[in-house]
């Protein structure tokens, strides 16, 4: 068993290093310096502050905020530390417990896998939803409202009455037989190009003309406007926001500090993470409209043919592409709407029989 | 520019010192005795101090590298289970999480033969960030609940829009300095701690009149307002009871940030790489301890690869690897620089400050990166 150990003693008032030799004791060290002066240091009265991790010097300390401090260069000297004063394991570090550390940090990866993955696929979406339906209606209409100012500026919008009446009742008709909301509905048809529609918090639905001006017929946009309506009652914005934070966190627990370069890297991974959160909710928005859609006795088969539409226009018309990337249209989607309609007994009842729709299209 | 500065804050963070022989001049007028702080060092209790700076070697000018030890590979592992507790715990062993990382980190740096330590804990960093909350991040969040969600009345909402502004925009200063004063006092080497001693009523000056100068000149006068804000950060910064001081002036960076702006567009910005490696090398070579003075000798082209690699690791692996991008910065930093000439170690006494960590939470909350400039 060696007792005798080469190290450095710094005074912890100058920056001199001094050569020390020291004993290991049953219940102390002693430290002699180069320069004479030998000191007893009472295990008790040490801290260990470094020397946990291979080719780490072994760092002592003693004494308050500016201790006096003891440098070992091998880590074997804490072994013997052991040996000759048993029972320090908890203020001292053990080398040969570092094989173990290793088991236990694999381990320890392992369960970072579970737990990431149980927040992810569980805990989130489960807090989004016990949370989500607790935030006021009206802190939803405020974001709402500042969205729409943007969304569809005030110039933009289409002011025709016919075409607003039908909006009405398209809206009137698919939510007559839903349950009561606590929500203003309401469908503002936006006088540009673009082929999509948006949700906004709060109960408005934004529809673009271009996208109007695809629609053959009102039972399509009532397919478009359905599925946009379940967005604003499931409370997807709301969710959205949520689950964006709280993934947000859990990276960054995973992750530690990241600033710099290295935080746009993780976007990426944020990203990819979001995206399966806002597929699900495209999944409820489609199975939750096409069960309004049938409960107000409007024929489905609109819903279906203007996705159909949307999705064989990808690639050959780019103006298409923005209703897809916000609303991927994966032919899984189709045909599950395809078979909700096929399961379904009621006969349809025409929408807005009265009105020519290709004309009314273009009235904005 | 400054959200581009690579991660490895703490290795521009540290100021090194290293040893040399007796004094090639009279330190600088030493540094009044901190309020609060324990009393000038009392002589050993019971034995004279071993034979002192008469046993250092004589004074040679010579060039040092600070140099890392540690590997990617152990920075994981720790990492690992720090992310296991954190999220067991919610999220608070995230104080516990940083300090491990820190104290790794520090431990595995040297210069002139020894490593720096870190004394921080867990505890202060918590308090710290409790503290913060409650100065800045509740009453920023119950001003914007006011602004945005209440039906006040048009005068009170701008009333809280005003606030909140002033409250951000005073976080800046006081967390730089906060951050700073705390994590220099809490870094030793040699046993003697760091310090800075900065105010933050000094910062907040330079940074009304730089904001202030910066919109009346359209950004020209951005340069002159980093020089002067590094300028307060470096000379304030003590190892021991001796000052860092900084000799650079803001229109040696001018010319280099008028080249970078107006070869932004044909560039398509690339230049500015070579602008933030000419300012790295120039804060740095015009920072001087005693009579030694810092040299960086990083170049625009090294720093884009360094980082275009880090960024394809870290995109690639979804940022698991950043234990290893964060090694690989560090080591890039280290190879830059050096410490040249001679230093006279002999007169250093230990000189602590007392600092409490409400910085260092108010940085480490919002984590802006701010210690790099």
């Amino acid at each position: 068993m060696r007792t005798d150990w080469q190290g450095t003693y710094l005074d912890g008032q100058t920056a001199a290093r001094h050569p020390a030799t020291i004993r290991l004791m049953r219940e102390a060290l002693e430290i002699s310096p180069a320069g004479g002066g030998t000191r007893l240091w009472p295990y008790r009265e040490l801290r260990q502050t470094q020397g946990f991790y291979a080719g780490e010097e072994v760092r002592i300390e003693r004494g308050g905020d500016l201790p006096e401090t003891l440098l070992v260069p091998d880590s074997a000297f804490l072994e013997s530390l052991h040996e000759v004063a048993p029972g320090l394991q908890l203020r001292f570090h053990d080398p040969r417990r570092r094989r173990a550390r290793v088991r236990w940090t694999i381990a320890a990866a392992a369960g970072v896998l579970a737990v990431t993955a149980a927040i992810y696929l569980w805990g989130i979406p489960a807090l989004a939803a016990l949370v989500a339906p607790r935030v006021p209606v009206a802190w939803e209409e405020n974001v709402g409202r500042s969205a729409l100012v943007y969304l569809a500026p005030p110039d933009r919008r289409c002011e025709d009455p016919r075409l607003g009446a039908a909006m009405d009742e398209i809206v009137r008709r698919l939510t007559a037989s839903a349950p009561p909301s606590p929500y203003t509905l309401r469908v503002y048809v936006v006088n540009r190009p673009v082929v999509n529609a948006h949700a906004l918090p709060g109960g408005n639905v934004v529809i673009f003309k271009g996208l109007l001006e695809r629609t053959h017929t009102p039972e399509e946009l009532a397919g478009v406007v359905a599925h946009e309506l379940q967005h604003v009652l499931l409370r997807h914005t709301t969710r959205a926001v949520i689950q964006d934070a709280s993934t947000g966190l859990l990276l960054m627990a995973l992750t530690g500090d990241v600033t710099g370069p290295l935080a746009y890297g993780l976007q990426t991974a944020r990203t990819l993470g979001e995206l399966r959160y806002s597929r699900r909710a495209e999944d409820e928005a489609d199975v939750g409209g096409m069960r309004m859609l049938l409960a107000a006795r409007v024929d489905p088969a609109g819903m279906i043919a203007f996705f159909d539409t949307i999705r064989q226009e990808e690639g050959a018309q780019p103006q298409a592409l923005t209703y897809l990337s916000t609303h991927p249209l994966a032919e899984a989607r189709i045909a599950r709407l395809r078979a909700m309609a096929a399961a379904s007994k009621g006969t349809p009842e025409p929408l807005l029989p009265a009105e020519d729709w290709p004309a009314l299209t273009k009235r904005c | 520019m400054d959200g581009q500065e690579p991660a490895d804050r703490r290795s521009f963070f540290r100021k090194p010192a290293a040893p040399g022989g007796p004094p090639p001049r009279r330190p600088a007028p030493a540094a009044p005795p901190p309020p609060g702080s324990p009393a000038p060092p009392p002589p050993p209790v019971y034995v004279a101090p071993p034979s002192g700076p008469g046993s250092e070697p004589p004074p040679v000018s010579s060039v040092r590298h600070p140099t890392f030890h540690g590997n990617g590979g152990t920075l994981f592992g720790i990492h690992v289970v720090n992310v296991l507790l954190t999220l067991i715990t919610l999220g608070i062993y995230y104080f516990w999480a940083k300090t491990r990382i820190r104290a790794y980190l520090s431990g595995q740096t040297e210069i002139e033969g020894d490593r720096f330590a870190y004394h921080g804990t867990a505890r202060e960093l918590l308090l710290g960030t409790i503290k913060a909350v409650l100065v800045f991040g509740l009453p920023i969040l119950l001003l914007q609940f006011v602004r945005d969600l209440l039906d006040a009345p048009v005068f009170l909402r701008r009333l809280a829009d005003l606030a909140v502004a002033v409250l951000a925009y005073a976080f800046f200063p006081i967390a730089m300095v906060g951050a700073r004063r705390y994590r220099l006092s809490r870094t030793s080497w040699r046993g003697i701690r760091f310090s800075f001693r900065g105010r933050v009523a000094e910062l907040l000056k330079i940074f009304i009149l730089g904001s202030f100068l910066t919109g009346l000149t359209l950004g020209l006068y951005y340069p002159f307002f980093l020089v002067s804000r590094q300028a307060f950060l470096v000379s304030h910064s003590y190892f021991g009871g001796e000052r860092f001081e900084f000799t650079g002036r803001g229109r040696d960076l001018f010319g280099r940030f008028l080249l970078a702006l107006l070869l932004t567009v044909p560039t398509l910005g690339l230049c500015w790489v070579w602008y933030v490696a000419f300012k790295r090398r120039y804060f740095w070579d015009h920072t001087t301890f005693g009579s030694a003075r810092f040299s960086c000798r990083v170049t625009g082209g090294a720093l884009l690869g360094l980082w275009v690699v880090d960024a394809l690791i870290l995109v690639g692996t979804l940022g698991i690897a950043w234990p290893w991008v964060r090694v690989r910065n560090v080591h890039f930093a280290f190879r830059n620089l050096a410490l040249v000439g001679a230093l006279d170690l002999s007169r250093i006494r230990q000189e602590a400050q007392q600092v409490g960590s409400m910085g260092e939470g108010l940085s480490g909350f919002f984590d802006s990166g701010f210690d790099l400039a």
